[in-house]
């Protein structure tokens, strides 16, 4: 039972025993108990550390004991609570924003089809995009859009001909960059309008005569914002905290190096977490009724050697009926409050208990013990990775709302 | 009823039972190895995945000082098997003998909902919450350091202080906005 890991360890001497080093509560093994050697002398690494409420053995009145230990109760705590101020994602200052997404969300379904331009609307929906998050922006002004575009596609071209001895004959892999602001894509007034980037190149061995064709395309929006905190904002910032790009990673740095540089913003990798994934699966669902999911596509990895993945599928009637069977009861009985009724996380969170304990009852696998790191449908697909695909323009903006918050909440200030 | 008992047996000379409860069965073992190494007292420290602890051990198995309940937040079912053995643990254990230590917890994969929920039942019971890195060794030892440390005082090897007056200092204490409403 001990292997040879233990070979090294010096033998106290007044015991013949072998040294197994732990005792596992289990019936059916024999149980060896494990000494570490004893000595006499105190270990240094001991002696040198004492613990913080290590008191000397002279006695003191008992007044001062009781306010020292108060004090030490307070100061104690107070270190306690000043570590939570630290910059890490769990904590922020409270006020700014918010610990955790919201408990509840409005389900409503918006055509935004006649309040958008149809080709960006083609644009956004239908394409795998790449998420990230986003400081806010210094002076970014939506009214400059095209100078921005001139100063990209400059820094884009010189960026790519750094390290070319010769200059490549004519603007063969010239790029033409276009800023355009996306109108009626928000629903409040705090927001700032989406701005949505193409980057248009002639590929490198094209004729003379052909176009140029989109190589990437991004996004930088943001649907409903915490009005606390944007109003909090100096008056020169933009927030715009969500980022999605499409396309060529080199292409996808450089446009993020050059908004760091002209904004003095910071870009960061925005994972969609379990949370956000769960919220993605019950919202979908529940737009069964006006546009069908077909199936519901789970996919979940499971901790073991190797790992396990495991996709789970649902028949989207199925889902469905499961769904509604853990709504809780309306409270309203107008007809039109039916499709904008509001859904708390206790129903999303009884929802995957219920998908899970099925998955358990056949499987006898406890889908809690991995993670969900992917969840598809016909409306759209979520990885866990940053990566969300919306195919239909009627959810998009509960989609990029609930987006907008996670980027919100990892934003590091 | 199984129920483990804080002082139901004597203690030995000079020693420090421990037992490390954990779903995975993972950082226990680096733990328990790092444990072992202590010299000025014995410390014996015994596994577990979960409690209640298997009858057949009952008379060989020494009081047990210090439980410490190791959760991995990055899977669910880890904290609801901690949950879940709680209700086998005699009350006299929360006075000081429970702790609870808490792993992954910056990993991008674990929400944050859960540890909140970890940190709420902490501060509810008393108890003092650890966090730990796991896989690399100079996370172990510190684990190691500040667990000996609870350790020594539950198993009633420093002079004055008991348990039950140090985890008054330890305890988890819950931050005020732990239960701020989000962007409503």
């Amino acid at each position: 039972m001990c292997g040879s890991a233990y070979k090294n360890r010096p033998q106290p001497n007044y015991c013949s025993c072998v040294v197994p080093v732990w005792v596992n509560e289990r019936p059916v093994r024999e149980i060896l108990t494990c000494q570490s050697p004893r000595t006499t002398r105190t270990h240094p690494r001991t002696a040198r550390r004492r613990p913080p409420w290590s008191f000397s053995v002279a006695r003191t009145p008992t007044d001062s004991i009781m306010a020292q230990r108060r004090s030490k109760n307070k100061s104690y705590r107070q270190s306690y609570r000043s570590c939570l101020g630290a910059a890490s994602r769990l904590s922020h200052t409270p006020g700014w924003t918010a610990r955790r997404l919201n408990t509840s969300r409005r389900t409503k379904s918006h055509n935004i089809t006649e309040k958008v331009n149809p080709e960006d609307l083609a644009l956004l929906v239908k394409t795998e995009w790449q998420l990230s998050y986003v400081t806010p922006l210094y002076q970014f002004r939506h009214t400059q859009l095209r100078s921005y575009s001139r100063q990209l596609s400059a820094f884009i071209t010189a960026e790519k001909q750094q390290g070319l001895a010769v200059e490549v004959e004519g603007a063969q892999t010239s790029f033409r960059v276009s800023f355009s602001a996306v109108q009626g894509l928000g629903e409040t007034d705090d927001d700032a309008e989406t701005v949505l980037l193409q980057i248009h190149s002639k590929p490198v061995f094209a004729g003379k005569d052909e176009a140029q064709k989109l190589v990437w395309s991004g996004w930088l929006t943001c649907i409903n914002g915490n009005p606390e905190y944007l109003h909090l904002l100096p008056k020169d910032f933009t927030c715009l905290p969500l980022f999605g790009s499409r396309g060529a990673e080199n292409l996808t740095s450089l446009v993020k190096s050059w908004f760091q540089q002209t904004f003095d913003c910071c870009f960061g990798p925005l994972e969609i977490n379990q949370t956000c994934l769960q919220w993605l699966a019950a919202l979908w669902t529940n737009c069964h009724i006006e546009s069908s999911i077909q199936h519901l596509k789970m996919i979940w990895t499971l901790p073991v050697e190797p790992p396990l993945q495991i996709t789970y599928t649902v028949n989207s009637q199925d889902v469905w009926e499961l769904w509604n069977s853990v709504r809780n009861p309306s409270l309203e009985s107008r007809e039109e409050e039916e499709a904008a009724r509001s859904i708390d996380i206790e129903e999303v969170t009884r929802f995957m208990q219920g998908l899970k304990s099925h998955f358990y009852r056949h499987f006898r696998l406890d889908l809690s013990a991995g993670r969900l790191s992917q969840v598809s449908s016909a409306l759209g697909s979520a990885k866990f990775s940053g990566r969300i695909k919306m195919s239909n323009s009627r959810y998009v903006l509960t989609t990029l709302t609930l987006l907008t918050e996670c980027a919100l909440l990892k934003m590091p200030i | 009823m199984s129920l483990l008992k804080p002082f139901s047996k004597l203690p030995g000379l000079n020693t420090a039972n421990i037992l490390l409860v954990e779903s995975e069965e993972q950082f226990q073992q680096s733990l328990a190895d790092a444990l072992v190494e202590e010299t000025s007292v014995t410390v014996n420290v015994r596994l577990a995945k979960s409690l209640p602890l298997p009858m057949e051990n009952d008379e060989s198995r020494p009081r047990i000082d210090l439980v410490v309940f190791i959760i991995n937040l990055t899977s669910e079912l880890s904290f609801q098997s901690a949950e879940a053995s709680l209700k086998y643990l005699d009350p006299g254990y929360f006075l000081g003998k429970v702790c609870f230590m808490v792993t992954n917890a910056r990993n991008a994969s674990s929400p944050a909902e859960r540890l909140d929920a970890v940190r709420k039942l902490a501060s509810s019971l008393h108890c003092p919450l650890l966090f730990a890195e796991d896989q690399t060794p100079d996370g172990v030892a510190s684990a190691t350091e500040r667990l000996l440390t609870i350790l020594k005082v539950a198993a009633g090897l420093v002079p004055i202080a008991t348990a039950l007056y140090v985890s008054n200092l330890t305890r988890c204490t819950l931050p005020l906005d732990i239960d701020l409403p989000s962007f409503d």
